[in-house]
């Protein structure tokens, strides 16, 4: 909320007024959790000075000029001015020569039109008050002359936000804040005064008020006041309530403003002759009516709506708005003031159903003083009756059916002492809790039992307690110290994980990207991840934009968007991958959440050191980063096949990898169709269920001993049908289980003349080896032979 | 005679000294140890002319000597080998300042650096790690902390709704919620994730991570938040940095605290009026934090008065930001490689 330093001042008298500037107040706010988050002087001093104008001649050489006589310091001056409203006898601002304009413009003699002008009556636009150019400024007849404008503005203030949390309804109005000054500096509050002959009036008007739910109002006031005919506000009203950043509309209103910001208890003033019925009604709304607001916006009401009505007929909403047809107006000239104490919950529904925020709603959702409407009240009709010929008709309404019983709360010392860590003497608890305004009913050696201010509703338990005096006796006063920490289960198994794919996948020259869960329904149909039946997409029912009001399926949208944003950028070569988060409903309608490892590489594989060729990345460059990954991950044997590919990866380039006997993901280069849809270079990627391949990691393996004897290598190639898998071979020979074969690699693939068409050729190394003697040629030969007959035979295969 | 070896032996190690190649150096070797005409080998034989009393000394110096001169005669040969290798006639010379050849590495993302960090910090002190869902209830992720249906502390967060009662956690501290409903105390528990507001600007993200804690037990106080969280900070930002603790308001703790560092980019001077990252406050919000609320231990049915605990959460892209000097929130989810590569490898 935004409120002036001298406001608050007014209300409070600090033990050392000279050295509690505002700086020094918006510290002290602060450091007790009300955070000050800007001061600022509200308008720079030009130096204006209110003078009365002696005389106004026409100017002898321009129709719209006119030359005035002032008096300054007792010096007549002359002044050229063009304002249509200065005329003789009023009182105005003037500016003398040397003085400068907010907007820089310096004042000289200098002659106008041939006539010398010596100085300047100002508008307050010029001199930086408002944006109002139509004439120099109307101060009123009583404005002393010859005294400093910006003082008599009250314009020498500043201006304070403070951030009030939304536990502290009862600072959001300068009392409050006033209140909390008083506690932190041991100063005195200095509530403004009601006059006495207020203050005697008997609780009756000629107008009933009935509430219907005291759950909902818990209380009603109300007062009369004749004779009430709206008209501008002084200067001082209408510029605090402008530096508070209120609009000012008439004394009326601005009246009901000033006061809700003071006392924080909103006030709505009625056109009294609007109230025909002479009833005021509280219920709500039941039976759907509308209710035109005095912003002119036909609102539809609820059944739980509050209203205020005129009898039958509904006159305002309750502690948000008041209705257009019983604002005041122009012809206004009886008020009825209400001041009430409304449910905070149904003021806040009723706000967010019709999305108004206003002053007044803020203030009722976080709680209003109950006690507080009749002193709000009787101040409005106070400043009423000092601005102008106010005639308060004798008397009030006040239905309280809702009084509540102060809290009584116990506070035990040791309680303060468990949670603070530091012993407060019982006197310094005392002293914090009385200066809050919190009434101490009962105290033992132990224990006291105390009870909070009607304003402090917030207040209703021994934590409530024990963090006041945590706030007033000061967080610094509190030593830090280190608690003793019980030894638990220490380490994270997926901590681990996910550091060591970081840096298998960076290793492999992959940059790490976190990208946003959010996608298009388009790009989760064309990439639903590893889901399966279970890819139906989590919706989100705000989202920021209507184009992504999914969550992924898959990290590869989230992926591709950054290759889009690098080719853009004509960046050649991009290689990325994250590991996330990917989000399904469920079969059952549960949400579920997973963590993916995903990648792609798109270009040319960057090569080390001078002069080092580059080359465009391949199939097996995707596959091997994977190999790697899976394989320092624990899995040292996966399985690959070509099967079931997914539409959106290349068919001829394309392979799903299972690791320990489950499936868990793929690896490809997509498919010229989703790559042309999406505007794409082409690129190769993988998908991987992180939590799969974590779950079913063999990170655990034995040393095998360092072989005693050489092995002996024969090669042998075949020729079978293209697509006869290579891995089928090494397999084979795995099961054949042939003593003194140790292993086979492949080492080649190749089509093309001579082969045939349809077929290839494929290169193995077959490695033969004894544990315990060296092999001679001859037996390798004859193992060699046997294995190369037997493998033909069982694959269709010829020797090439 | 020891003199005549006195004097040998210094010529010999002078010439040694001048010596610049090999043959000049196999010429001082025949010169002094050579069989037939070497100065040395003439003292050894001269040896048994000496009077029997003087030869053993005699001869246990020259065969020190000897020894000496033969070391020194190596360690020169092998000198001068070396500078005759690199020196090699009319060879390129090595052009140092060449770059190396490095294979390429990616980088890690600046979120996980500074969470892995942050993370780090806390396990060393004893904490735990624990996780929960993204998608989260409404009980679990509001009720549960405190924050009922209606309330205005639900305007602290502009909240992303994937159903009436199921939203994007907010923040992390549900997962305090999921712990406790699991375990009993003593719990001292870091929560890393990623969450959601309404919010997007170059301060606000709509998805951000944040690093929740808590830890529970028996007599746990105030003193210690402030004394856990002014260690952690003080290892973050390294050099000593100043830490403030402002009273607050969450609904999940009470009391709570605003914890601030002095801002690191204008180191408080006070003349700097226009600091763009403290706005001329000299401090900066950095964490969130307070005693866990009695309240928040009853919905996961502790006894409050056996128990006390506090709880804080903190934003991984602020601390990133002021640890890195940034000032757009966005660059970490563009995740342009021009960004990603200024972190080393």
């Amino acid at each position: 909320m935004k409120l002036t330093f001298n406001w608050l001042m007014e209300l409070v008298e600090v033990p050392d007024p000279a050295a509690f500037g505002p700086d020094e107040l918006a510290e002290r706010l602060t450091h007790a959790g009300l955070e000050v988050e800007a001061v600022k002087p509200l308008s720079d001093d030009a130096g204006a000075l209110i003078v009365e104008v002696a005389d106004v001649r026409p100017h002898p050489n321009a129709d719209r000029l006119s030359v005035c006589e002032i008096h300054d310091a007792g010096e007549p001056r002359r002044i050229v001015c063009g304002a249509p409203n200065v005329r003789t006898g009023m009182k105005t601002a003037f500016l003398r020569v040397g003085a400068v304009l907010p907007s820089g413009q310096a004042i000289e003699r200098r002659p106008i039109r041939g006539v010398p002008s010596d100085g300047m009556l100002c508008s307050e636009k010029e001199l930086g008050f408002s944006d109002d150019h139509r004439g120099i400024m109307e101060l009123p007849g009583d404005a002393p002359a010859g005294t400093s404008l910006q003082e008599y503005l009250g314009l020498n203030d500043w201006m304070l936000e403070v951030s009030i949390t939304p536990n502290r309804g009862d600072c959001l109005s300068v009392l409050g804040l006033a209140r909390e000054i008083a506690a932190l500096t041991g100063g005195r509050l200095r509530v403004p005064a009601v006059p006495d002959h207020l203050r005697n009036h008997p609780p009756a008007i000629p107008v009933s008020v009935e509430i219907l739910d005291p759950v909902l109002c818990p209380r009603y006031s109300a007062r009369l006041i004749h004779g009430l005919r709206p008209a501008p506000s002084p200067p001082w009203l209408r510029f605090r309530l402008e530096a508070c950043g209120i609009r000012s509309i008439n004394h009326i209103v601005d009246v009901t403003n000033y006061v809700m910001l003071e006392t924080g208890q909103p006030l709505h003033a009625f056109d009294a002759q609007s109230i025909a019925s002479q009833r005021i009604v509280v219920r709500t709304a039941g039976e759907a009516n509308t209710l035109t607001t005095l912003d002119g916006s036909d609102r539809a009401l609820h059944p739980d709506d509050l209203l205020i009505c005129d009898g039958d007929t509904p006159a305002a909403l309750a502690g948000v708005m008041g209705g257009a047809g019983s604002e005041v107006t122009e012809e206004t000239e009886s008020v009825l003031l209400e001041s009430a104490h409304f449910d905070p919950l149904t003021i806040r529904r009723t706000a967010k159903r019709m999305g108004m925020h206003t002053e007044a709603s803020h203030r009722f959702e976080r709680g209003v003083d109950p006690d507080g409407t009749r002193y709000a009240m009787d101040r409005a009709v106070a400043l009423w009756e000092q601005l102008g010929e106010a005639q308060v008709v004798p008397g009030f309404a006040d239905a309280y059916p809702g009084e509540r019983k102060p809290a009584e709360i116990t506070l035990r010392y040791a309680s303060v002492k468990r949670a603070l860590g530091v012993e407060l003497p019982h006197d310094r608890i005392h002293g914090i809790i009385e200066s809050l305004g919190i009434e101490i009913k009962r105290s033992s050696d132990h224990d006291l039992v105390v009870s909070p201010p009607s304003y402090r509703f917030d207040l209703t338990r021994e934590a409530d307690i024990v963090e006041e005096l945590a706030r007033v006796h000061g967080y610094d006063n509190i030593p830090a110290t280190l608690p003793a920490v019980r030894m638990g289960i220490q380490g994270d198994a997926l901590l681990r994980w996910v550091r060591k794919t970081r840096s298998l996948l960076t290793a492999e020259g992959l940059n790490e990207v976190v990208t946003l869960p959010f996608c298009s329904a388009a790009m989760n149909r064309t990439f639903p991840g590893l889901w399966g039946e279970d890819g139906k997409p989590v919706r989100i029912a705000n989202p920021l934009r209507q184009e992504t009001d999914e969550m992924r399926l898959s990290l590869l949208p989230g992926l591709i968007e950054n290759l889009h944003y690098h080719s853009e950028r004509r960046s050649e070569t991009s290689m990325i991958f994250e590991l996330n988060k990917v989000f399904s409903l469920g079969s059952e309608g549960g949400y579920t959440e997973r963590m993916n490892v995903a990648g792609l590489i798109r270009g040319h594989r960057p090569q080390r050191g001078l002069r080092a060729e580059s080359r465009a990345f391949v199939f097996a460059d995707m596959k091997g980063i994977v190999e790697d990954l899976l394989e320092g991950l624990g899995h040292a044997n996966c399985r690959w096949r070509a099967d079931a590919p997914t539409p959106i990866l290349h068919p001829g380039g394309f392979a799903a990898v299972s690791a320990g006997g489950v499936p868990v993901g793929y690896v490809g280069e997509i498919s010229p169709r989703v790559r042309e849809d999406l505007d794409l270079p082409t690129f190769f990627l993988f998908e991987l269920d992180f939590g799969a391949i974590v779950n079913y990691a063999r990170p655990d393996f034995k040393v095998r001993p360092i072989p005693r004897f050489p092995s002996v290598e024969r090669d042998l190639a075949i020729v079978v049908a293209e697509d006869f898998p290579s891995q089928t071979v090494i397999d084979w020979v795995r099961e054949l289980d042939r003593a003194l074969i140790e292993r086979v690699d492949v080492f080649d693939e190749y089509t093309g003349a001579p082969i045939s068409e349809g077929r290839k050729s494929l290169a193995y190394k077959v490695f033969y080896r004894s544990t315990e003697r060296t092999l001679t040629d001859h037996e390798v030969n004859t193992v060699h032979e046997d294995l190369t007959r037997r493998l033909c035979a069982a694959f269709d295969a010829t020797l090439r | 005679m020891i003199e005549a070896l006195e004097k040998l032996h210094e010529e010999a190690v002078e010439r040694l000294e001048r010596c610049a190649s090999e043959p000049e150096l196999e010429q001082i070797r025949i010169d002094y140890l050579g069989r037939k005409g070497g100065k040395l080998t003439a003292l050894m034989r001269g040896l048994r002319e000496l009077p029997a009393g003087e030869r053993p000394r005699a001869g246990q110096e020259l065969n020190r000597r000897r020894a000496e001169l033969e070391g020194l005669l190596d360690a020169r040969l092998k000198g001068l080998r070396e500078s005759t290798e690199t020196l090699a006639d009319g060879g390129p010379r090595l052009d140092v300042t060449l770059p190396g050849n490095r294979p390429e590495r990616g980088r890690v993302h600046p979120l996980s650096r500074v969470t892995d960090e942050i993370i780090d910090v806390f396990t060393g002190m004893g904490f735990e790690i624990a996780r929960g869902p993204d998608v989260e209830d409404d009980y679990h992720n509001f009720e549960a902390l405190n924050i009922p249906r209606d309330h205005p502390a639900r305007d602290m967060q502009d909240t992303f709704f994937v159903s009436d009662d199921h939203v994007l956690r907010t923040h992390t501290s549900p997962v305090q919620i999921r712990v406790m409903e699991q375990r009993r105390p003593p719990l001292q528990i870091i929560a890393p994730g990623a969450v959601y507001r309404h919010d997007d600007d170059a301060t606000h993200s709509p998805v951000f991570h944040q690093v929740e804690g808590f830890m529970v037990d028996h007599d746990i106080t105030f003193g210690d938040l402030k004394g856990v969280l002014t260690h952690f900070l003080e290892q973050i930002f390294q050099d000593e940095v100043r830490v403030r603790f402002r009273p607050s308001f969450f609904p999940f703790t009470e009391p709570s605290a605003e914890v601030d560092i002095g801002c690191i980019l204008c180191r408080d001077d006070k003349d700097s009026g226009g600091c763009r990252v403290c706005r001329g406050s000299g401090w900066l919000e950095i964490l969130g934090s307070g005693m866990i609320d009695p309240n928040v231990f009853d919905f996961v049915g502790y006894d409050t008065e056996a128990f006390s605990g506090f709880a804080f959460g903190m934003g991984v892209e602020r601390i990133a930001m002021l640890k890195y000097g940034m000032d757009d929130i966005r660059m970490f989810f563009q995740n342009d490689v021009r960004f990603l590569r200024q972190f080393p490898p």
